[in-house]
């Protein structure tokens, strides 16, 4: 036994040796090659791999375009690798950014919010801003608008992001619906109460909406609704009457049946869903819902109406630019990574990226080219968005995270009146005041 | 000669110790500090210090109706799971080592649960619940029944508690049967020569003889309910409906990471830390496993 253990040893180790042989004499041939052919390392472009997040991930109408272009990069440029960690964002998604931004695990090119949202990745100074690029690539963004790069800049007045699209905010209606049971659109507010009861009586959900998972709109509507332009972009030091009004809308509108049932434990996909496939007649969502409906003919886009004694004017919507692209200074100061990151930025921001993430949807944050043959549910929106007279930033760009995810958090408590308005938006202020 | 030399021993037990104490104690001690201060971003911004608040975080404890439903659920589930976890397992146990044969393959089928990942549990579940087009509620419709909202506020913990028990009886069932199969085959003979009948048996041999087996398993079923955490936040997230469903780690969960309460959250996980402490030593001195009674 011992015998055989022994020439075994002597095997494995002679194969080792090898095989070691093997893989020198490997590496040795291909430098040799090289020498050949008279191609130094100098004259290669380094491989590069470059670490990219963006909210163009999951169910997000822009996934596929992005991983499109994400492909098409990699081939225009083979010597680089993008390694993509894209989700759809949320709150957890946000926090884990900022946690990574923390501990020095950023990513060489980020997508990211451009206000106060993105107050924990800006408090760690870790992004590049658009003018230190320039100086080195004097073409950089050359395809963004100014006047979508000044509205892409940080709360401190600093561009650093280039962004690609600006979104508005609006009621989708299943016009079809509407019409089958002799509706009018809910462009005034009796129309929309007449719509809810009318929808109710026949079993269809009047407005598909998680309560638990995505409040946001109708947090940010109704605000908008009761206190008008000037009360709204306000960051009130104390509870203003006109924030309750609208808080206090939502408990209204649960009282009379208005969400799904299920509002409270369903979350914002399946909400969406219940749109898509005309269990539910409206859902108050971002231009990026547009793309992912199936029924472009028989889908419109209308304002929220002014609630009874609202401040709001006609044609003041919710919207706006709200992130861009980052280059990260991890990657800018990496030699080899830099004028990779510069690319890639450029390929998701240049006009052609731009066309696709837009694709009338929205606003381009480039000149794009109008789009033929636009399907009703694009015009619908396209017209929504010109017909706007103002566009307002939403809430959450104003005030602090914590404050915000309070607010969010709270809203369910507002629904079924186990918390009243007044409550909640104290609780929200003072930790807004912290800040 | 490794035996005489504890030196060695001492080399191979430091790496352990490094990690542990960097990856469990530190910040476990970092954890307390920020209980006692105002994080305001999860990045210290640059010139700015945390503002110390000392026991606000715990005042706000005490009166935060959550945290009473986190507690009350997290209790309910301990009960839930030693019930119903280690006594069906036990049950399924007893039936399977009476069998002549087959007992791997039951072994193998009511382990199964274990291996599939909770989210995909939490998932699974939370399509059989939906309201709208939700397994269960199709069952219904076949039979003209109205659909039932199975995730409302009156019956969403239990709803969510079946599939946690569901989920973890497998786990006991093998540490069980495992206990059952050491038991000598000649305290049966001897108990049937005295003529007992198969109920008499379960209880006057199998139960005194696996009672070390029990106390581990209730202690671990115990521990685990306290940390119940991916199938509710799968199923039904944030303690929906209307923080109903809250346990002690999803309501952590959600003030540190949804909300950005970060040092909230801290309070909370220092709490769960003390209460797991106390409900293990108190599971402990009831039932001494070590005891020889």
């Amino acid at each position: 036994m011992k015998k055989k253990a022994k020439w075994l040893a002597l095997f494995l180790t002679i194969v080792l040796a090898l095989s070691f042989v093997a893989c020198s004499s490997k590496n040795g041939s291909k430098s040799d090659n090289s020498r050949n052919t008279g191609v130094t390392p100098a004259d290669k472009k380094n491989p590069v791999t470059l670490t990219t997040v963006s909210m163009f991930g999951g169910t997000d109408p822009n996934a596929p375009n992005y991983q499109a272009i994400i492909s098409q990069f990699m081939k225009d440029y083979s010597y680089i690798t993008i390694e993509d960690d894209s989700q759809v964002s949320d709150q957890d998604w946000k926090t884990r950014i900022a946690a990574d931004f923390a501990v020095g695990n950023e990513p060489d090119v980020i997508q990211y919010f451009i206000d106060a949202n993105a107050s924990d990745v800006l408090a760690a100074d870790k992004f590049v801003t658009i003018d230190e690029i320039r100086a080195e690539y004097p073409d950089y963004a050359k395809d963004t608008l100014d006047s979508a790069l000044k509205a892409a800049a940080n709360p401190d007045g600093i561009e650093r992001a280039v962004p690609t699209t600006g979104y508005w905010e609006g009621l989708y209606c299943n016009k079809d619906l509407f019409k089958k049971y002799g509706l009018e659109l809910p462009t005034t507010w009796d129309n929309l109460l007449q719509a809810i009861a009318t929808f109710k009586e026949n079993n269809i959900i009047p407005i598909a909406v998680s309560l638990n998972n995505v409040p946001h709109y109708w947090v940010e509507a109704l605000i908008l609704s009761a206190a008008g332009s000037e009360g709204y972009t306000q960051v009130p030091e104390t509870v203003p009457q006109d924030w309750c009004t609208g808080l206090a809308m939502i408990k209204t509108l649960r009282d009379m049946e208005a969400f799904p049932k299920d509002t409270d434990t369903i979350d914002n996909d399946f909400a969406g869903e219940l749109f898509k496939s005309k269990r539910a007649a409206m859902k108050l969502d971002g231009s990026w819902f547009l793309s992912s409906i199936p029924d472009k003919q028989n889908t419109v886009i209308t304002a929220v109406p002014v609630m009874p004694g609202g401040k709001a004017k006609e044609g003041e919507i919710i919207g706006g630019i709200s992130s861009g692209f980052y280059i990260t200074k991890k990657a800018w100061e990496d030699p080899d990574k830099r004028d990779a990151a510069v690319k890639f930025v450029m390929a998701n921001t240049n006009k052609e990226g731009v066309t696709k993430y837009w694709n009338g949807s929205g606003q381009a944050a480039v000149s794009a080219d109008p789009i033929k043959d636009m399907t009703p549910l694009a015009i619908s929106g396209f017209e929504y968005s010109n017909k706007a007279s103002v566009t307002l930033l939403p809430i959450d760009s104003r005030i602090s995270q914590e404050a915000y995810n309070t607010l969010i958090a709270g809203i369910v408590d507002i629904s079924t009146g186990a918390k009243t308005p007044e409550d909640l938006l104290k609780e929200v202020l003072d930790i807004n005041a912290k800040q | 000669m490794l035996y005489k030399k504890k030196f060695p021993l001492v080399i191979f037990l430091i790496p352990g110790l490094i990690l542990i104490f960097l990856f469990l104690y530190w910040p476990f001690i970092e954890n307390i500090k920020n209980s006692f201060y105002d994080i305001t971003n999860f990045v210290k911004m640059p010139g700015k210090e945390w503002t110390f608040i000392g026991v606000e975080n715990y005042k706000k404890l005490l009166t935060d109706s959550k945290l009473r439903i986190a507690f009350a659920n997290s209790i309910k589930m301990m009960g839930l799971a030693v019930v119903f976890q280690v006594g069906i397992a036990l049950g399924l146990a007893i039936f399977v080592s009476w069998l002549r044969r087959g007992e791997n393959f039951f072994r193998t089928i009511y382990f199964f649960p274990i291996v599939i990942s909770a989210t995909a549990i939490g998932l699974i579940f939370k399509l059989f619940y939906n309201y709208s087009g939700g397994m269960l509620n199709q069952f219904l419709e076949v039979i003209g029944k109205d659909p039932v909202n199975w995730l409302a506020p009156g019956r969403a913990f239990t709803m969510i508690a079946i599939p946690i028990i569901w989920s973890y009886v497998g786990f006991y069932f093998v540490i069980l049967l495992t206990g059952l199969n050491a038991i000598p085959e000649e305290l049966y003979e001897a108990a049937k020569v005295d003529g007992c009948s198969k109920v008499k048996q379960v209880l006057y041999v199998t139960l005194p003889m696996m009672r070390g087996v029990f106390c581990t398993c209730i202690i671990l079923a115990v521990t685990g309910a306290l940390k119940v955490f991916d199938l509710p936040w799968v199923i039904a997230p944030k303690g929906a409906p209307q923080g109903r469903t809250h346990f002690l780690g999803t309501l952590m969960y959600e003030q540190t990471f949804t909300i950005g309460n970060v040092d909230y959250g801290s309070a909370i996980g220092f709490v769960i830390v003390i209460f797991g402490l106390l409900v293990s030593l108190a599971v402990n001195e009831l039932l001494k496993p070590d005891a020889n009674l």
